[in-house]
């Protein structure tokens, strides 16, 4: 045995300690992303609960929706379904703005996510306005409307809080981006904030079913 | 590199309780279980199917966060 090739059998071996453990070498996520997943899974819980009760309260009653408001829940006419379309186009704008910034392309992605920014505006302005005319329709359905009134506001406000606050994100992220803070190898935050409000479409599609398209009993 | 340990992979895992919370949806009303009143109504059950679905989401993401990691570790 040549002395070259002793050195080599009795050199200490470097060994990774997490290759026993096939460890995803190839990059791994970045902490935002990370954080806004586990932020979703606890979200996903959160709505499971709301739609849940909302089953419940529905499961337990003889009428649904009761006889008074028959007819209150329409898909058209009323703004619901623009709203909803509005919503997903957003979606949409939103995942270009991420390509876009994955490419480079700074004026596309800002194009794109002002785009998205005043589509989530619009959708809580016609949600608010759904709401005032919801209110005036005779019999008016507010939050104290019994429990159909408490479930459809509880459910749809508690939706419209979570726009609101990826509006606030997706400005902070365009905000960002025109100050030129992103670029295709560093925009964790684009990421992190679509992630967000891609969830928020995915929740709005579900409400928008089960309120709206599923028929009522009784 | 163990089947698992590949993040898609874990993912899947979510599919266990989705596959619950379809068992529990479907089965009550193919029996007949809830069939009190000759009435077969699949939402009596939907609020404990919504959360199992729900839950093998929930899974699906921890799973997959899990399982890939982050840069920084």
């Amino acid at each position: 045995m040549t002395t070259e090739s002793q050195s080599l059998t009795t050199a200490p071996v470097q060994h990774d300690p997490l290759e026993n453990y096939g460890h995803d070498r190839r990059g791994g996520i970045s902490n935002p992303i990370l954080g806004m997943l586990l932020f979703i899974t606890s979200e996903v819980m959160f709505f499971a609960g709301l739609f849940a009760a909302y089953f419940n309260t529905r499961a337990s009653a003889d009428i649904w929706p009761p006889a008074d408001f028959a007819d209150t829940l329409k898909v058209w006419p009323s703004l619901v379904l623009p709203a909803t379309i509005l919503l997903i186009i957003s979606s949409f704008t939103c995942q270009i703005a991420v390509w876009s910034i994955r490419k480079g392309d700074r004026v596309r992605f800002i194009r794109a996510m002002s785009i998205t920014v005043v589509l989530g505006i619009a959708f809580l302005v016609m949600q608010a306005t759904d709401y005032y005319l919801l209110g005036h329709e005779t019999p008016p359905l507010t939050l104290s409307s019994g429990t159909f009134g408490t479930t459809y506001y509880t459910l749809t406000g508690f939706h419209g809080a979570h726009v609101f606050g990826g509006v606030i994100m997706l400005s902070v992220v365009l905000y960002r981006g025109m100050s030129g803070q992103f670029s295709a190898k560093h925009h964790d935050a684009v990421e992190a904030a679509s992630l967000y409000w891609h969830f928020v479409d995915v929740v709005w599609i579900l409400l928008f079913t089960i309120l709206y398209i599923i028929p009522g009993k009784g | 590199m163990h089947l698992l340990r590949h993040p898609r992979n874990a993912a899947l895992l979510g599919l266990i309780f989705v596959a619950i919370g379809l068992i529990y949806l479907i089965v009550p009303n193919v029996l007949g279980v809830n069939d009190v009143n000759g009435d077969v109504n699949y939402l009596d059950v939907a609020a404990g199917a919504t959360m199992l679905l729900a839950l093998g989401v929930a899974m699906a993401l921890m799973a997959y966060v899990l399982a890939v990691g982050t840069r920084e570790e």
